[in-house]
């Protein structure tokens, strides 16, 4: 059995537990006492902040509950804001608005940086986000460096944290160089180009990578232990060795979700998880600020994934990766409090409670199959509105689309969000439309009063209880198939994951051409003038495509010598079996992204793709 | 009844948005459409190959990720280059391509661009009307054009003749001129057939710079609708221009072959190639696809996972493999089922080889040793030794 077999069995047994404590506190009279002192504790201790009206409101809400089973029900089986099994939240007090100002960002950033060490600052401190800071992480990355270095300060100049959240362009994605044969077209095209340190140093300039008011988030996955490598390698470039331990961000990272939905992986399987599990070796235990790998739900849900699908894919392979580093030796409160995640957030109903629920499965998986302690239980999740939901026709639509979906992701406490823009169905987001996504967000969580004064403004409905249950059960049913199957990795490579995914994609495509889904615009309501909407249009210019070449060019003709003996290293510590990590950080000195890939393929094959 | 349109469909290089093409070629499929799919991921030169070797009516590409003009331009372009610019070029990309794209597109030789919101039934019915009529067709000089037209000419001949009626000079054994040895490869599906041959043709193609090798691969063709043929997808390595490679429906005809393979292998066997690989679809235990001599060295492919100890007396081709592939011997029960097949295959009392490997795995020493087996004898020695037991003819 592997550890999924496991986790569906914690579940179980988490959910008769609860029963006894709800019989336990209706036979038990000191332990009926104990639970409505609690309640009464926590109810009496809740602040009291105000509306701008007026109105006083407790700053979390709980339901109506004094029999003694019932509120057994309710802290055991869904837990207060910030206490396990973390349903209604990851954190006590998520975004609403600080009663006072929070200690300055330097103070907490010292403590870090003076190593203070991961294992004491576990200790059951009360659950709190490490930093106030806005939620909003809008996802960019456009032509070359400079370029999408522009667009992030664009982006952040108002925000008192920097997070900036970077796209790559399709060849960076796939490992390959600028100047590789039939790639042109694509240089800088839906993402960033990236080739070598250089480049690196050029996407964030500017920003102080140290500050613990900065995170960097980078979306990529085949070739991320080489782009993470170039990242610390740029940012030491500017600001010394020093600043390693204080770098603080994402890179995705997830294999499993390329191999099953998204195919943008370069290596074969288990290779590519070697060195995952390398670079999260060393990312751990030499970046403990670092989340090095963001395991996603997002692209299994474009792919075209049912909800349920893509929350139990997603935790499932989670829970994959815990159990290849607990096997390799990694202690679990070195990485379980490292892992995080990302889901798509569409306008099907699951989506009212698909974070919940992942949140409450994750913590027990975590705490009671992995021994992980309470951060390494916490699931800490990052939200995109569907971009599969937004249509070409009649785009404006897709503002009500997104400002739904971001409705869902808060309800659900996601602990940061990017909202798409209206104008994705065609192009990288123009500025115009990317501000019109950001300030949705503004709107929904400053302007309006639905998230900032109450915790729990809108959780544990009867329909969201309804969902919750519906959808537990449909993951943990996922869970048994796919263990019935001998785990994730076999079930992959076997394609189970691909093969419903795509089952469920051309089920929609279907429902949408018959009608038993509407769309409006589309299927509903349709306006008849099939015109294309007037937007501008972000492409990268030939001209800065060719120059992203020559910089490459140039960059291989000075290390040329260099180059070739820090491969050679590498391809021998990969021979060897050794951590690959640090032969990587010395390798992106002097050679480019297609320069390693091409020699980690030498060695452990490319990738051969499913269909 | 009117034969089948085969069409090729792949994604570009970089791009790995495979969901709308995958639902795309199931339409397609539905409507009586064989479709070769190459994958994601693919270079125009792969893409321009593929598409000549396996002749089709058209290209289909599904573009998600940006530089579609280019891309679509250059496959326009690098068609013409080889001669086969009657290789027609459509695609979409949902709202990525604008109108204005689409234009400059089609200036540029693109015959349509759908957008976002056309029915697949709309695309299948396009490609039926477009591609559907045979056009006329000069004969073609390039080496690799030419041998493609000549394998469709004789596919279109059997599927018009039925599958009854074999061709009687057409076995390879007995093919005159002949320069190829010729592999069989067979197997349940899901044994790894087509990830062998992909990492045999890895060995072939570095193991010197002249070796060339056909691949001849077999897909079903679903009862009543059209063909997926996939392989292509998965094989990285063969997609590289010393190696032909021809995907075939079976249109109707069971065994695992199509009614044409014969006369195309017997083609593809004097055609100038070293090596020249067969892959049957996916067989059944009663299975004996390779009559006739058809080929000069059979292949089992098995999987550990065949079932109880039992099942292995049924399988007929156990007996007449030349090597028996035990794949996938990186799953729990592969050693038990070395030594049950092992012991089956002593059975037979005649000189039969037996191979361990994980194709999966790059430079897999198992695979190396398979690569051995098929190449310790030179092709001029398997034609020597056919040639003086030529007997019925």
């Amino acid at each position: 059995m592997s550890k999924l077999g496991a986790v569906v069995e914690a579940v179980e047994k988490h959910g008769r537990f609860v029963l006894e404590q709800v019989k336990r506190a209706r036979s038990d009279e000191k332990f009926a006492q104990a639970v409505t002192d609690r309640w009464n504790k926590v109810k009496a201790e809740i602040p009291i902040s105000k509306a701008p009206t007026g109105l006083p409101l407790p700053r979390l809400a709980l339901p109506e509950i004094d029999e003694p089973g019932e509120i057994a029900r309710y802290l055991f089986g869904d837990g207060l804001p910030g206490e396990f099994p973390y349903l209604n939240g990851a954190y006590r007090e998520m975004y609403l608005e600080p009663l006072r100002e929070i200690e300055s960002f330097e103070k907490n950033g010292e403590a870090v940086a003076a190593g203070v060490s991961r294992a004491r600052k576990t200790k059951e401190r009360p659950a709190r986000p490490p930093l106030q800071e806005e939620p909003t992480r809008l996802f960019s990355g456009l032509m070359l460096a400079e370029d999408t270095n522009k667009r992030f300060h664009f982006l952040s100049a108002h925000q008192r944290s920097k997070r900036l959240s970077t796209a790559f362009d399709g060849p960076t994605l796939y490992g390959i160089d600028s100047d590789a044969d039939g790639v042109f077209g694509k240089i800088g095209e839906g993402g960033v180009a990236v080739d070598t340190v250089e480049d690196m140093v050029r996407l964030y300039d500017g920003f102080e990578l140290g500050a613990p008011n900065f995170s960097a988030s980078m979306t990529i996955s085949g070739p991320a232990p080489i782009i993470m490598a170039m990242y610390i390698a740029a940012a030491k470039r500017r600001f010394g060795a020093k600043v390693v331990p204080n770098l603080r961000g994402t890179i995705q990272a997830d294999i499993f979700k390329e191999v099953q939905a998204q195919n943008e992986t370069i290596f074969p399987t288990e290779a590519s998880l070697r060195f995952l599990c390398d670079m999260i070796d060393w990312t751990t235990a030499n970046m403990p600020r670092w989340y090095p790998v963001s395991i996603s739900g997002y692209h299994i849900g474009e792919a075209g994934s049912t909800p349920v699908q893509q929350a139990a894919y997603t935790l499932s392979n989670g829970f994959a990766y815990a159990e290849m580093l607990s096997a390799r030796g990694v202690p679990v409160d070195q990485f379980a409090s490292r892992l995080s995640f990302f889901l798509d957030c569409g306008l099907d109903v699951e989506y009212i409670a698909l974070a919940r629920v992942s949140r409450k499965i994750w913590a027990i998986g975590m705490r009671d199959v992995f021994g992980a302690n309470a951060r390494g239980q916490m699931f800490k999740l990052h939200t995109q509105t569907s971009g599969r939901s937004l249509i070409a026709a009649e785009f404006k639509n897709n503002l009500t689309r997104t400002a739904a979906e971001l409705m869902l992701a808060y309800m659900n406490g996601t602990n940061s969000c990017h909202s798409n823009s209206a104008d994705e169905p065609f192009t990288t987001p123009s500025e115009e439309w990317i501000r019109l996504a950001a300030h949705g967000q503004a709107i929904l969580l400053e302007e309006s009063g639905i998230f900032k004064h109450t915790m729990n403004m809108l959780s544990g409905s009867p329909g969201m209880k309804a969902v919750e249950r519906a959808v537990e059960k449909a993951i943990l049913d996922e869970f048994r198939e796919i263990e019935s199957l001998g785990g994730v990795l076999a079930a992959v490579e076997n394609r189970y994951q691909r093969s419903q995914i795509q089952n469920a994609a051309h089920r929609y495509e279907q429902q949408i051409y018959d009608g038993t889904r509407p769309i409006v615009g589309l299927n509903r309501y349709r306006n008849g003038a099939d015109e294309m909407p007037e937007v501008e249009l972000v492409r990268t210019p030939r001209a800065k495509q060719k120059l992203q070449v020559e910089r490459l060019k140039k960059f291989k003709k000075k290390n040329a010598e260099k180059s070739n003996r820090a491969l050679h290293k590498l391809g021998a510590v990969v021979e060897r079996g050794e951590n690959s990590f640090p032969a990587l950080l010395e390798a992106v000195e002097v050679c480019s992204l297609g320069q390693i890939t091409g020699r980690l393929q030498e060695i452990v094959g490319r990738f051969r793709p499913m269909v | 009844m009117a034969l089948p349109i085969r069409i090729l469909t792949a994604v570009p290089i970089c791009d790995g948005h495979d969901s709308a093409i995958n639902t795309i070629n199931l339409e397609f499929i539905r409507h009586g459409i064989e479709v070769v799919y190459l994958g994601f991921h693919r270079y125009v030169g792969d893409i321009v190959r593929a598409a000549i070797q396996e002749d089709v009516a058209a290209i289909g590409i599904s573009s998600y990720n940006g530089g579609h003009i280019d891309f679509f331009a250059d496959v326009v372009s690098q068609l013409k280059k080889n001669g086969a610019n009657d290789i027609a070029v459509f695609g979409g990309g949902g709202g990525t391509i604008t109108h204005d794209d689409a234009r400059q597109m089609k200036r540029k030789g693109v015959d349509e661009i759908f957008f976002a919101g056309t029915s697949l039934t709309e695309m299948a019915d396009y490609v039926k009307k477009h591609y559907g009529k045979k056009k006329k067709r000069r004969l073609k000089s390039k080496a690799d054009l030419a041998l493609a037209r000549k394998l469709t000419e004789l596919e279109e001949a059997a599927s018009r003749r039925g599958k009854h009626q074999p061709l009687n000079d057409a076995s390879p054994a007995r093919t005159k001129d002949r320069t190829s040895k010729v592999i069989g490869f067979t197997g349940p599906g899901g044994a790894g057939k087509t990830t062998l041959i992909d990492e045999l043709v890895l060995r072939f193609l570095q193991r010197d710079s002249k070796t060339r090798i056909a691949i001849l691969s077999h897909d079903p063709s679903v009862i009543g609708e059209g063909a997926l043929l996939g392989d292509r997808a998965t094989m990285i390595n063969s997609q590289d221009d010393r190696v032909f490679m021809r995907s075939m429906a079976t249109r109707g005809q069971a065994g695992g072959l199509s009614p044409a393979t014969e006369s195309c292998l017997a083609l593809l066997a004097r055609s100038r190639f070293d090596y020249v690989i067969i892959e049957t679809v996916g067989t059944g235990q009663e299975a004996l696809p390779f009559r006739n001599k058809l080929v000069d060295q059979t292949i089992l492919v098995m999987n550990p996972d065949y079932g109880a100890r039992l099942q292995l007396q049924k399988i007929v081709m156990l007996d007449v493999a030349d090597v028996v592939v035990v794949n996938k011997t990186d799953l729990e029960r592969a050693k038990a089922a070395l030594a049950e097949i092992e012991y089956r295959l002593t059975q037979n009392k005649r000189k039969q080889e037996i191979v361990a490997t994980v194709a999966k795995r790059h430079r897999d020493p198992g695979v190396d040793e398979l690569f051995e087996l098929i190449t310790k004898e030179t092709v001029a020695a398997v034609y020597d030794r056919r040639k003086p037991k030529g007997r019925h003819s």
